[in-house]
């Protein structure tokens, strides 16, 4: 069942470059609280579609509107309602993990970021590091940082892409069970990629597929499977991975 | 957004670039290094000059001052591009672009840093012109206040400019952050008059507001009073020059999003 009241809503979402439409259409919602995953194959259009979720890319067609803010004239009270980590971004080298927390818990526009900081460390089960460098940390704790300054400001929705990518089986637990205490106790809703269909399964209420920049598919994960003929999602991931890329 | 979120995310910008230069000695290159390899040798070629020539010791001052003032420029230009440069460098773009900071707050944040590292790098090109060659720069007197604000104003759109052109065209724009004030530099006549360059090129002095700056300063070391013509004509060029730069810095950036060339920088 959804929650009440919406904290994304994005209609039409359309993105070409130079000769690759990359997005077409894309309509996505996400209600207050909960964990919806956007997937598909490489290629997809998900990275570009949330990027025009965060404002950082312009869609050729098409609106988003983040808590009741419309992007790109709201976007700064957009922002401040919405956190974003990603697998593939470093931590800046020259600043320590509690100088680099602090600091974003500041662009966040919190006057004192410290209890969140150290909430935030306690509950990915970091504490340990908060005087490391940057450049120090493996790509596992670098995920949980980036993931922990994306929650700072309590946002009311959590974009993640490809959060578990390249991790072992114990930070990606970790990092699933931080997210899940997270989402139950803030009421944060959560909009994630990742290629691990069975994370997904284990983690989100709801899956939107798609495929050549199109959804293909939104529903619970049982039924977009079973909509595809599929046991799972990976059933149904293979399936759309198989099929030629339209132009 | 309230005024205290503004001026939390401002000092935050600051107090980032504050560790950068803290724990990156390369960086302390600009700030110290070069003002004193300057002061070095614009003084002695000052002095070597003054020894062969008529003009006698005031030209020490001229070359000194000259470079003291370009410091100024070349400082408020640096900090704001390599401030700029770091968050491309670390990969850190993305980070800040979705975040509530705006794109005033985190050049006022980069620009009030800059403001200290100006102090250190123009304190020591004048420490060093002082303990050197016994050049004073306070000789300019309430002069250097006017002076010195346009010189800043004219810095920063420079500065403005290349962090535009680095959202254009990539990384490879990184070069000009140095290299605009190359071109600056001789065009402004920061030790000589206008009608020392090559014909062709004196329209082209006579448009920048620098020019304007670095002779309203011989004048007041010649003795003479400030010339509030001159300082005039520099302050509305470098109004019209900010102006300028930062309408191209808003259409850059919005090419910027419209192309998705974050995709660059993660």
């Amino acid at each position: 069942m959804r929650p009440d009241g919406v904290v994304l809503r994005a209609q039409g979402l359309t993105k070409q470059y130079r000769r690759v439409l990359a997005v077409d259409g894309v309509d996505i919602t996400v209600g207050t609280g909960e964990r919806v995953a956007l997937l598909g194959p490489n290629g997809a259009g998900k990275t570009t579609t949330l990027l025009m979720l965060l404002g950082v890319v312009t869609p050729d067609h098409g609106w988003v509107e983040i808590a009741g803010h419309r992007l790109p004239r709201e976007r700064s009270a957009a922002a401040a309602n919405v956190g974003f980590a990603a697998g593939y971004l470093p931590l800046p080298e020259r600043l320590r993990v509690s100088e680099f927390l602090r600091m974003f818990g500041h662009l966040y526009g919190l006057v004192d970021p410290e209890p969140q900081i150290r909430l935030g460390l306690e509950r990915f089960r970091i504490t340990e590091l908060a005087d490391a460098m940057g450049n120090e940390l493996s790509s596992g704790q670098r995920t949980l940082v980036g993931i922990i300054k994306a929650t700072l400001h309590r946002p009311r929705l959590l974009i993640l892409d490809e959060p578990t990518a390249s991790l072992d089986p114990d930070v990606a637990l970790r990092v699933r069970t931080g997210l899940a205490d997270l989402c139950a106790a803030d009421g944060t809703a959560l909009l994630v990629t990742s290629h691990d269909m069975v994370e997904v399964e284990r983690l989100c209420q709801r899956v939107v597929f798609i495929s050549s920049g199109r959804v293909v598919a939104d529903g619970a994960p049982a039924a977009v499977a079973a909509s595809f003929g599929r046991d799972d999602l990976e059933g149904v991931f293979l399936h759309l991975a198989s099929q030629p890329r339209e132009k | 957004m309230s005024a205290t979120a503004r001026r939390i995310r401002v000092l935050a910008v600051a107090r980032r670039h504050a560790y950068v230069l803290q724990r990156a000695p390369q960086r302390w290159f600009d700030v110290v290094f070069w003002p004193v390899v300057d002061a070095l040798l614009f003084g002695s070629l000052g002095v070597y000059f003054s020894r062969q020539s008529s003009i006698g010791r005031a030209g020490v001052g001229l070359l000194l001052a000259g470079i003291l003032l370009f410091h100024v420029v070349f400082q408020a230009e640096i900090s704001l591009a390599t401030g700029f440069m770091e968050e491309t460098w670390s990969r850190n773009l993305l980070n800040l672009l979705v975040t509530p900071l705006t794109e005033v707050e985190y050049v006022a944040g980069v620009v009030l840093f800059g403001l200290a590292k100006l102090a250190i790098g123009v304190g020591t090109v004048a420490l060093a012109a002082w303990a050197l060659f016994s050049f004073n720069v306070t000789d300019l007197g309430f002069a250097l206040v006017p002076l010195v604000a346009i010189l800043l104003v004219v810095g920063w759109s420079v500065g403005l400019v290349v962090i535009a052109l680095i959202l254009r065209v990539g990384q490879g724009a990184e070069i000009l952050a140095w290299g605009l004030l190359a071109m600056v530099m001789p065009l402004s006549g920061i030790f000589y008059p206008v009608n020392a360059l090559p014909s062709g090129l004196q329209p082209v002095a006579r448009a920048l507001p620098t020019t304007h700056v670095f002779a309203a300063a011989r004048r007041v070391l010649q003795g003479h009073p400030l010339p509030w013509g001159q300082v005039g004509v520099a302050a509305l060029g470098a109004a019209v020059l900010l102006a300028a730069s930062c309408l191209f810095l808003v259409r850059m950036l919005a090419l910027f999003r419209a192309r998705g060339y974050i995709s660059r920088h993660t």
